[in-house]
């Protein structure tokens, strides 16, 4: 699905979080979106997501501005996953709720996702409060993948995991895209995640997009914005 | 100009609170008549609320219904009108101590757990991961919370109302000296169905109340745990007042 974002704007309050984004994020590829924290990252996966409007601009999906929402998925920062809810209800939230089929087929397909994530099936039974920081970010993605989505959201996925898991994730999230030609909008801070998963990238800075290209080539860029924040510097 | 700066702000505050207030009272009633009905939710809150507040309010209502028969006891004792302590006690009780006390109480036991709960969510993203998994959040949390409420709230005032007669029936049985019979017939003679349906009013109002102003102050809260615990101090405060007003208002109605 290509979505194509044309002077997006956005403020809070007398706020302007984002002011002209316009950005075209090509079918079947993982296109990352880098930015320090608070420059608006968040707020633009939620806009194109349809979670919260924009104030001025226009998105199309495949050309379309009308979007079906069960084609998108996200996997939140921290997993967002239901406290009062079993692992395999957290993953199969979607089916229980539409009743798409009986509890039992349900609770297999959980379980059956759980093993293609590399999350082990031993822990369907228990509350994401028993999980690590890794096995949540896989059974967060498990919810997501449950919805078969075109598109899917990732809100900083190695946030909060240690360099052995964050490996692991990014690999996982790859080998996924892949397998399953899905189109992916990530949002982090990590570079070592961004080229390991991302195809293209868009760095967001005071609102706007400074600059683009593809991941592999981030570092040979000669904006020095960009560079200032590959580097740390202020 | 610093008065007038901090007037200005609270009624600017003010305002936008209850039109905020209306508007999500106006969402609820549109939700409740949705198709998309939660009755493992529903089912699961309701048992949760009154099988949680029953303790509380049992002890609330015991001990309010023995002070209540003790202090008529030494105000009417002194005009020698003793034979009006049952009919005081079962008026009070189902009128007035009964539907409020139980409000406060379940204001503060379950209300206060519904504000932390959907403000947890809210700040742990659970809500905005509802919304991308096509579920609608006042079908799913708010209505279900709205309904238990409301059928719980007067189930526990009638058994508050019960216990609460109890306890003065206690009292007055075993430490004033009353006659057992007597005092049960006063009891059951004074009191007539309006006394009963207007507790009753009070409680389904006061129902409604708690969960609005819990799942409402849940929903607004403020980031972090400190948003969370302003959320729940907020829920359990605008509840209680909300309640104390509404019984004034309820009781000019059917006076």
């Amino acid at each position: 699905m290509d979505i194509v974002l044309k002077s997006i704007k956005k403020k809070f309050y007398e706020k302007e979080i984002l002011k002209n984004i316009n950005i075209t994020i090509p079918s079947g590829k993982s296109s990352i979106i880098l930015g320090k924290s608070g420059c608006g990252k968040s707020v633009l996966i939620k806009i194109i997501y349809q979670l919260i409007k924009q104030d001025g601009g226009n998105i199309t999906y495949n050309s379309s501005n009308k979007v079906n929402i069960n084609d998108f998925a996200m996997l939140f920062q921290y997993g967002a996953l239901f406290d009062s809810l079993k692992v395999w209800e957290n993953i199969a939230f979607q089916g229980i709720n539409e009743k798409a089929m009986p509890t039992k087929d349900l609770k297999e397909l959980a379980i059956e996702i759980m093993k293609s994530i590399g999350l082990n099936q031993d822990n369907h039974n228990k509350y994401p409060s028993e999980l690590s920081g890794g096995m949540k970010k896989r059974a967060a993605l498990g919810r997501a993948l449950f919805k078969k989505p075109k598109v899917i959201f990732l809100d900083e996925p190695t946030t909060g995991l240690d360099p052995i898991n964050s490996n692991l994730i990014n690999e996982l999230i790859v080998k996924t895209l892949k397998e399953r030609e899905i189109t992916a909008i990530t949002i982090t801070h990590d570079i070592n995640s961004a080229i390991k998963t991302g195809d293209l990238f868009y760095y967001l800075e005071d609102g706007v997009i400074e600059h683009k290209g593809e991941c592999k080539n981030i570092f040979d860029s000669n904006n020095k914005k960009l560079d200032y924040f590959l580097k740390g510097e202020l | 100009m610093f008065f007038f700066d901090l007037l200005g702000k609270f009624f600017i505050n003010l305002v936008s609170s209850i039109g905020k207030v209306g508007y999500f009272i106006y969402l609820i009633f549109r939700y409740l008549f949705t198709p998309r009905f939660y009755f493992y939710s529903n089912l699961k809150y309701l048992l949760k609320t009154f099988i949680t507040s029953v303790p509380i309010v049992a002890l609330t209502a015991i001990f309010s219904g023995m002070v209540l028969a003790l202090q008529s006891y030494t105000g009417f004792s002194r005009f020698s009108a003793e034979a009006a302590i049952p009919k005081i006690v079962v008026l009070t009780l189902t009128r007035e101590l009964g539907p409020v006390l139980a409000g406060l109480m379940v204001a503060g036991r379950v209300g206060a757990s519904i504000a932390a709960e959907i403000a947890t969510m809210r700040v742990t993203e659970q809500i905005d991961a509802l919304k991308t998994l096509d579920t609608n959040f006042y079908n799913y949390l708010v209505t279900p919370k709205i309904i238990a409420l409301i059928i719980s709230m007067p189930l526990l005032v009638t058994f508050a109302d019960v216990i609460g007669v109890y306890g003065g029936y206690l009292i007055s049985v075993y430490r004033l000296g009353f006659n057992e019979t007597v005092y049960i017939s006063n009891t059951i003679d004074f009191i007539n169905f309006e006394d009963y349906f207007s507790g009753i009013v009070k409680s389904i109002t006061f129902g409604f109340i708690i969960a609005t102003m819990s799942c409402y102050n849940g929903l607004y809260t403020g980031k972090g745990a400190y948003g969370v615990g302003k959320a729940t101090t907020n829920a359990v405060v605008s509840s209680s007042v909300l309640i104390l007003i509404f019984n004034y208002i309820l009781t000019e109605l059917f006076f």
